[in-house]
């Protein structure tokens, strides 16, 4: 009878290598289309938004901007400290929500399968 | 120096490099296929049509390969479970017609030679074995490995490589030691 080595031998040479013949270049077709590098997809956000507030500015005069300063600034101390409390907190969630989705780890508590 | 499959992976997550993709399918379709045509017996048509649905699958879901298993052990996951997927569809999973193939193809009829006669006798056997033979003997895969992509208990792969063996052994018994 056959024994376990020559039997696992048989059984990996019984299997011939398979050639591509086009395979490899069938599923790169299929795949989906790149997307842009993240970086640039942030350079083009961030230009637009400072083109706009370019834009704003000018068509304003800039004085609706100064007017808005200098009203900020009158306001009640702890009326700003409350603000920038606000601030942080969002940008803290925001900030978590993020590091959450960039874990895989975490993220993959709640999607376990392929 | 060549690139590991780890590198190529980091690739595609880093830049969607679909180039560092196209070789990790170049050096693993081969596998690949022959798994799936094995297990969708000798089906060519069907098994590269699995195949390929593997690949998108990889791609798409490439960020949920941690590399604590070999990327061969990840992709014959995802294989496995396209066929799964499909043999569910087709109503043709496991034993639904295993006795009636047994039925139809006579080991008689089988051609000449101990590759066929091999590969003849591993067709024969019921799917979970098989499926367990060719990943551990034929793909070598640990049994640790074969449990991953199986999504089944060790013990459970131990069983079925040992029986699928002794089953080939047994078929195979009027070749004698080589």
């Amino acid at each position: 009878m056959i024994d376990d080595e020559a039997l696992d031998r048989q059984l990996r040479e019984a299997v011939p290598y398979i050639n591509d013949e086009g395979f490899t270049a069938r599923v790169i077709a299929r795949l989906p289309p790149r997307s842009e590098p993240r970086w640039l997809r942030a350079m083009i956000v961030l230009g637009l938004a400072l083109l706009g507030t370019g834009i704003a500015y000018v068509v304003g005069g800039g004085h609706v901007v100064r007017a808005g300063i200098i009203e900020f600034a009158n306001f009640p101390i702890w009326l700003l400290l409350v603000f920038a409390f606000g601030c942080g907190l969002v940008v803290g969630a925001f900030a978590v929500i993020f590091a959450i989705r960039k874990t895989p780890e975490v993220r993959d508590l709640t999607r376990l399968d392929f | 120096m060549e690139l590991t499959d780890a590198d190529l992976v980091a690739r595609v997550l880093a830049d969607d490099d679909q180039h560092a993709f196209g070789e990790l399918v170049r050096r693993h379709q081969s596998s690949v296929r022959g798994l799936l045509r094995q297990l969708t017996r000798t089906d060519v048509a069907l098994a590269d049509d699995l195949a390929q649905e593997a690949f998108l699958r990889a791609y798409k879901h490439i960020r949920s390969f941690r590399g604590e298993a070999r990327f061969s052990t990840w992709l014959y996951r995802i294989a496995y479970n396209c066929f799964r997927e499909d043999a569910r569809r087709r109503k043709e999973l496991v034993g639904v017609d295993e006795d009636q193939w047994q039925a139809e193809h006579d080991p008689q009829t089988v051609d000449p030679g101990l590759r066929h006669d091999l590969m003849h006798a591993l067709s024969l056997l019921p799917l979970h074995e098989r499926t367990a033979v060719m990943l551990c003997c034929q793909n070598g895969l640990s049994h640790d490995e074969a449990a991953r992509v199986l999504d089944i208990p060790l013990g459970t792969v131990k069983t079925n490589v040992l029986r699928g063996r002794e089953k080939l052994k047994r078929t195979l018994a009027a070749w004698g030691p080589n």
